[in-house]
């Protein structure tokens, strides 16, 4: 395991855009989590955000999924450092 | 036939049964299920059912529950399929194999259409149908259906009398295995369910959270509701996750299955659709690229559409004069040429218009700029309590408002679906575009006005509409239907060169029901409306047309209706078109082109039909004050924009909302907006000497 300060959790509406994450928790709304991780947005899955500060765009398994802010403040993602997509 | 959204099983669909059902690029497009029949290589029909799309058997929302239910023979009007097709997006591999690891614990015969290869293809995708077919026991066929590949061996495999059942088996795990086994029995004892189904049923119990229960579903029954609440207390207490618990497990048998089957040839790095994004939905770039699309659409309504316009004017007219010359005077000729030429003609004008607007819809469906429309609105649907996806309905109501509110299936919250079906048909939809348009060119006559004036009195149309839907949305969610800000997930679909060939297609359908509006509804209203005007006769043969009319059943209606709608500055021919408009909103058009064209005008001599706007500019009270005043011209616009005028839309909210209470409402709280913002700006316009 490294320590860098790549290793940073955050919500997901707070990831910059281009940047890519590890999706580490999932938090809220049941039925929500279950369905985000039916559509293989579940913990492990790799993000990588498009674009968006109030409604986030990201990018998971080769598909684009828009999740509206209080959906995106629900998702912890853990920094990882550029390239590591 | 299932699948995920936006796989392609309608285009299969109807490259199979030759049905020209609704396809486009954005999820939801199929919100019902659709039937339609083929023929096995054999000759013998089957028939196939293509069901809404949806990412799992656990719904949560009421077009996933459709598929949910007829997989599991709980709809009483449709038998449980005996194959099930399911369509794969071969180029999203392992989450579109979840929906299928989930229908292959149903036990039944399943063919996997590996759907969309050329995409995978350019994706760096290397897949091998043959691995995947001896690793799942199921018939596996690799598919283009845009162009027609595959069709034939899907249709061969179909004709198949022994499909194989699947073979994958699937270890469930430990701490959920006793729980499944449980259910699966009472179940099968007090559900009369079979065994297979049983399992999968017990499996989806355990994931189904707030179940989405449609018409025709049968409850559980008390034994194994109990049975499901003490192992959900047991899990609870223990602390285990036994949803993700069970996805995880899923995903990782796909992934084993996986290792096989699908060779990424290429690093993952943002696709064309992505960069393409990150322009289209930025928070500057993309409102003025949506602004844009609007003004555009706008702008050609008016300038494209007049030359088709003024060749229909022109030859209604000349049939009018034609018919008028050809038969004696009488009865007869006034019904053709009042009743239904001056009618129907006034309406049929409006159709090149109706055809643009229907083009740049259909181009943003096919595009995939729906979604990310939907998108953008994001943030200020939030404001006033709806999200995003809401906003597909309501951009659907811009062409017409029962798509739009058959489209709000896809709304996962009951509350938001219900706000977004009774805001929906504030949106202008296509049937007002004939009314704003015939207002515009009585309010601004001369054609040396600018068409961007014309266009922005337009907008200003739409927008109050749209303004009045998030208004009343506001309202009511923090009133009637107050609840928690709900989440939104939606898929953007890669965006796609437009398929032409399919939006003429619809745009020739949507003629086609135009026309035949035209020719039934609008017609035999225009006939009844001209006996309305014509009898009983007037007691003075030498009555002018004006006498005539008020004399008639529908004069007499209409002044008895004048009290109510003379404050808005409408006299009592325009109230006979409020109120035959009740039908559709393009009526309002053919009802005036016949009650002002029995009238007289130009000069004291009886004039061959004219375009309407000629005879309403025309058009006077009493007293001589023209009619037709650029106030009112705009009080009527608005009391069009707000008022609930369409009879279709009230059967639809009822079906949709499955009582009478929210049509009723909704037309109550619609007129009665119309009726009061008139008012206001009548009586306000006068006090200011408009």
């Amino acid at each position: 395991m490294s320590h860098s300060p790549f290793n940073l959790r955050l919500p997901l509406c707070q990831l910059a855009a281009g940047a890519t994450g590890r999706i580490c928790e999932i938090n809220g709304d049941e039925g929500f989590a279950q369905r985000l991780r039916e559509m293989g947005f579940g913990e492990a899955a790799l993000v990588t955000k498009i674009s968006g500060r109030t409604t986030s765009l990201c990018h998971v398994n080769g598909t684009r999924i828009a999740l509206n802010h209080d959906a995106a403040k629900s998702v912890l993602v853990e920094l990882l450092p550029p390239g590591a997509h | 036939m299932v699948g995920n959204p936006n796989s392609g099983k309608t285009t299969l669909f109807n490259a199979l049964t030759g049905l020209r059902q609704k396809v486009g690029n954005y999820p939801g497009v199929t919100v019902e299920k659709k039937i339609g029949e083929t023929f096995s290589q054999h000759g013998r029909p089957i028939k196939i059912i293509d069901l809404p799309g949806a990412y799992s058997l656990a719904a949560r929302s009421p077009d996933e529950a459709v598929l949910r239910d007829v997989l599991l023979g709980r709809r009483a009007d449709t038998p449980q399929p005996d194959r099930i097709i399911c369509v794969v997006d071969a180029s999203n591999l392992e989450r579109n194999l979840y929906l299928v690891h989930q229908i292959l614990d149903l036990g039944r015969p399943v063919i996997v259409v590996l759907n969309m290869m050329d995409v995978a293809a350019a994706a760096g995708h290397r897949i091998e149908p043959t691995k995947l077919e001896e690793a799942l026991g199921v018939t596996v066929i690799p598919c283009e259906a845009v162009h027609g590949k595959g069709i034939l061996e899907l249709r061969l495999a179909m004709s198949r009398a022994d499909l194989p059942l699947a073979r994958h088996r699937w270890d469930i795990p430990a701490p959920i295995a006793a729980a499944v086994a449980d259910l699966q029995a009472s179940l099968t004892q007090n559900d009369r369910r079979l065994p297979l189904v049983a399992r999968a049923e017990a499996l989806l119990l355990l994931t189904d959270f707030d179940t989405v229960r449609v018409a025709g579903s049968t409850p559980l029954c008390d034994r194994t509701r109990e049975t499901l609440a003490h192992w959900q207390q047991r899990w609870e207490g223990e602390g285990t996750d036994w949803s993700a618990m069970l996805i995880r497990s899923r995903y990782d048998a796909i992934n084993h299955l996986c290792t096989g089957v699908l060779r990424r040839t290429r690093e993952q790095g943002p696709s064309l659709s992505d960069r393409i994004d990150a322009l289209l939905v930025h928070s500057l770039w993309g409102w003025l690229f949506f602004g844009a699309i609007m003004a555009v659409l706008f702008f050609s309504i008016f300038t494209l559409a007049e030359y088709p316009m003024n060749w229909i004017d022109a030859h209604v007219a000349a049939l009018g004069g034609w018919v008028k010359g050809a038969m004696p005077a009488g009865d007869l000729r006034d019904l053709l040429t009042d009743g239904v030429i001056a009618g129907v003609g006034g309406i049929v004008v409006f159709l090149p218009q109706i055809l643009i607007l229907f083009f740049f819809v259909g181009l943003l469906e096919s595009t995939g700029y729906m979604a990310r429309a939907a998108f953008l609105m994001d943030r200020p649907m939030s404001k006033v309590g709806l999200h995003g996806k809401s906003f597909i309905p309501l951009l659907g109501s811009y062409a017409c408002a029962i798509p739009g509110i058959m489209a709000t299936r896809t709304i996962e919250n009951a509350k938001d679906r219900l706000v977004t079906i009774l805001v929906a048909p504030l949106m202008s939809c296509s049937a007002r575009l004939p009314v704003y348009l015939l207002m515009i060119a009585t309010l601004l006559p001369n054609t040396a006005v600018p068409t961007t004036t014309k266009a922005g009195i337009m907008l200003l149309m739409y927008a109050l509409g749209t303004f009045g839907a998030f208004g009343f949305a506001w309202l009511f969610k923090h009133t009637l239907f107050k609840s928690a800000p709900s989440l939104m997930i939606m898929e953007l679909p890669p965006y796609q060169r437009p398929h032409l060939r399919e939006i003429f297609r619809q745009m020739i359908e949507r003629a086609w029901l135009f026309l035949k509006n035209a020719g039934t509804i609008i017609l035999g209203i225009s006939i009844v409306l001209w006996f309305l005007t014509a009898y009983p006769k007037h007691p003075d043969p030498a009555a002018t047309p004006d006498a005539q009319i008020a004399y008639s059943f529908a004069g007499r209606a209409g002044h008895a209706l004048e009290p109510v709608i003379k404050p808005l500055g409408f006299d009592w021919r325009i109230g006979i078109g409020l109120v035959t408009s009740f039908a559709a909103r393009e009526v309002f058009v053919s009802s005036t082109a016949v009650v002002f064209n029995v009238q007289k005008f130009e000069g004291g001599k009886r004039a061959n039909v004219t375009p309407v706007r000629t005879a309403l500019r025309a058009a006077t009270w009493p007293d001589g004050a023209p009619l037709f005043t650029p106030l009112v011209c705009f009080t009527l616009m608005v009391y069009y924009v707000f008022a609930m005028q369409c009879m279709s839309t009230i059967a639809v909210v009822k079906r949709e909302t499955n009582s009478w209470r929210w049509p009723l409402f909704q037309t109550a709280y619609m007129t009665g907006t119309a009726w009061i913002l008139c008012f206001i700006l009548y009586q306000t316009g006068r006090a200011f000497g408009f």
